[in-house]
């Protein structure tokens, strides 16, 4: 901005809150909300600038009247509850690495970028696999939004993984797969491109790992990060496999 | 605002949901559904949809029970800002064309309960309510808007019939002002 510089106790507030500001307030384009995003996965700083203005903002919320839903909104909840989704421990861990509390709020909104775009991506294999074979995943953040989706079909043992981040929102990163079976140990499936989607063999050894409720997750990582068998950078989503 | 862990009687059940405790998710939805709904339907003007993201919204409290930070937030603020922010989804989903319906409609609805929802908040001397009427009445309204309706910069200045650099610099001066008021 040409604004002559900050003052000591500042009257403009300094760019990174005013853009925590703006994404809580959700001003913000769709690529510029998928990059805040991004931003918040790998910065803490960031990410606390938005739950804070997310939390200033939420009275607003607060002061609207209480209006009762009706009786079958909460069986409709209680059909949709995974079965014991929050017992196991890995899953747990997991969840502790990917990004931000409050955050999710302000933010579930990176993956309506492309929703809004175009319409969702159906991933299907090339050809159909026996009935009741293929387990599909959906990657969430912590939002809550679908960042990537991806298909296992055991009998060909390929992987479908397509990538739901507008290209060129965090040009300096690089997003890498990870396939995470019961036993909670990471294996790494390679880099998926934003905006892209990738068919691959299952890795040698893998394939078995590979089952209904083992996690597919995403990390965002350094291109130039030395060799790693786990995430370095924080893991901006995650999801299940399980049978369609 | 952000309560203790103390004073929020909700906050024990974060812990038992993060654990699978689908009693405790019952209890938070018995507690907190109305107002919830509340924010869905204010945003979206739609019962059914307003259904669809409610339930939405409580599966993703489920999942991410575990997130919640006691010392950050109150639950009530942690759970309606999820609400607020998948019912904005859902309205951007509809596409602009229908993006464009809601918004006026909405304009013509508006008075009535912006003028409640300013009284309730003045009467339980809630901080952010008093803070955005010191404002002025253009500001207020253009954070406002933004607020329930998701709307862009370029999206806020069509509809305020001003230029977008104008519009940015209301905003950000209005937040700057929020959060100094809110600091006093």
């Amino acid at each position: 901005m040409s604004e002559p510089p900050i003052p000591p106790l500042g009257d403009e507030l300094h760019e990174d809150e005013a853009l925590a500001a703006e994404h809580a307030l959700g001003v913000l384009t769709a690529p510029q909300r998928a990059q805040a995003e991004l931003r918040m996965a790998r910065e803490p700083a960031f990410a606390a600038h938005v739950e804070a203005w997310a939390a200033r903002l939420a009275p607003m919320l607060e002061a609207l009247p209480a209006v009762t839903p009706s009786e079958g909104v909460w069986p409709r909840i209680e059909r949709a509850l995974p079965a014991n989704d929050n017992g196991s421990a890995a899953a747990r861990m997991w969840r502790g690495l990917a990004m931000g509390s409050m955050t999710l709020a302000a933010a579930s909104v990176a993956a309506v970028v492309v929703l809004i775009n175009r319409p969702p991506t159906i991933i299907a294999p090339q050809a159909p696999p026996s009935a009741g074979q293929l387990l599909n995943a959906r990657l969430d953040t912590s939002g809550g939004q679908h960042l990537f989706v991806a298909a296992y079909d055991p009998v060909r043992q390929k992987l479908i993984v397509t990538s739901l981040v507008t290209p060129g929102t965090d040009p300096v990163h690089v997003h890498e797969l990870w396939l995470i079976p019961a036993d909670g140990k990471p294996h790494s499936l390679g880099l998926i491109a934003p905006g892209t989607s990738k068919s691959m063999p299952m890795p040698q050894g893998l394939d078995k790992l590979a089952q209904e409720g083992a996690s597919i997750a995403v990390s965002v990582e350094k291109p130039d990060a030395p060799k790693h068998d786990r995430p370095i950078g924080p893991v901006a989503a995650i999801g299940k496999l399980v049978k369609i | 605002m952000a309560a203790t862990a103390a004073s929020d009687p909700l906050a024990e059940l974060l812990p038992r949901i993060a654990a699978g405790d689908r009693a405790a998710l019952r209890q938070l939805y018995q507690a907190t559904s109305s107002k919830l709904f509340g924010v869905c339907l204010r945003i979206l003007s739609n019962r059914d949809e307003s259904e669809d993201v409610l339930q939405e919204v409580y599966l993703t409290i489920w999942r991410r029970a575990d997130r919640f930070e006691a010392s950050r937030a109150s639950v009530m603020t942690w759970i309606s800002t999820i609400a607020r922010n998948r019912a904005i989804d859902r309205l951007r989903a509809r596409g602009p064309l229908a993006y464009a319906d809601q918004i006026d409609e909405l304009e013509i609805a508006d008075d009535a309960p912006r003028a409640e929802a300013l009284l309730e908040a003045a009467q339980s001397g809630e901080a952010l309510g008093k803070c955005l009427s010191e404002l002025d009445e253009r500001t207020e309204k253009v954070i406002r808007t933004a607020f329930f309706e998701g709307l862009t910069y370029e999206a806020l200045a069509h509809r305020m019939e001003a230029p977008l650099g104008t519009v940015k610099s209301w905003i950000r001066r209005g937040l700057l002002k929020l959060k100094g008021c809110l600091e006093r």
